[in-house]
């Protein structure tokens, strides 16, 4: 990669990840109507909760692409794919790529109060 | 299925899901069918495949595309010795954690049948 290349991806996150983005997205515009409603839910959702890093984000969006476009090929109905409770199939889903930068934090913070909390209760 | 069998499968269908890979080699979708002629009705395609995923990225299973007639190429999932490995522990946690829970209605089985 050239020195520029390299300057200009700190700064807009990785140039790879956003081609990978694009055909994603090619992917999703590709798909029956119904199975596309679907994806672009779930994306919404991964937007807000998922894992920060972009290249995570790619990974899942792809894996999510593959299990869509299998489904409609074997005429799978939606409900089938995404269940009764479609926050839960999308939290087990989402479990696989890492925590958001924020819920990693929060999380980390925690286990730190608790340490703190067994020290001082350690003392006399 | 209940939400009580359904919140129940959940910790053990990583087992189920390589006990039959143990058997054969399978794709997603082969999976989920024959969890549903089990009775297990309520399991959603895309649970399976997130959990087929996590399998494929901690190398329990081995992976390979297969060409199919219509649409994408089929991931078919076959285990691997690092899959028979983790599915033996399985096993044992599951007997471990089914003897205990009978023993436990046993006991109180016996309480109850002494009160009356």
């Amino acid at each position: 990669m050239t020195m520029a290349a390299r300057w200009i991806e700190t700064i807009t996150g990785s140039l790879d990840d956003k081609k990978r983005w694009r055909a994603y997205k090619a992917r999703v515009r590709q798909l029956p109507p119904s199975y596309r409603t679907a994806v672009e839910g779930v994306e919404r959702y991964l937007m807000y909760t998922g894992p920060a890093d972009g290249e995570h984000l790619v990974q899942m969006v792809d894996d999510l692409a593959d299990l869509f476009e299998r489904a409609a090929a074997d005429g799978t109905p939606v409900r089938s794919i995404v269940g009764e409770d479609p926050v839960e199939f999308v939290e087990t889903f989402k479990s696989n790529y890492g925590l958001s930068s924020f819920l990693r934090k929060e999380q980390r913070r925690l286990n730190d109060a608790m340490e703190r909390a067994e020290k001082e209760g350690k003392q006399p | 299925m209940g939400k009580q069998a359904t919140e129940m499968l959940k910790g053990t269908l990583e087992g189920i899901v390589l006990a039959i890979l143990a058997g054969r080699s399978a794709y997603g979708y082969e999976i989920t069918a024959w969890l549903r002629d089990q009775g297990f009705t309520d399991i959603a395609e895309g649970t399976i495949y997130a959990l087929l995923v996590r399998i494929e990225q901690r190398g329990l299973v081995d992976v390979e595309k297969v060409p199919s007639a219509k649409g994408p190429p089929r991931k078919v999932y076959s285990l691997n010795a690092q899959g028979s490995e983790y599915l033996n522990e399985f096993w044992g946690t599951w007997s471990f954690l089914s003897e205990r829970i009978e023993q436990l209605r046993q006991q109180i089985t016996d309480t109850q049948g002494n009160g009356e």
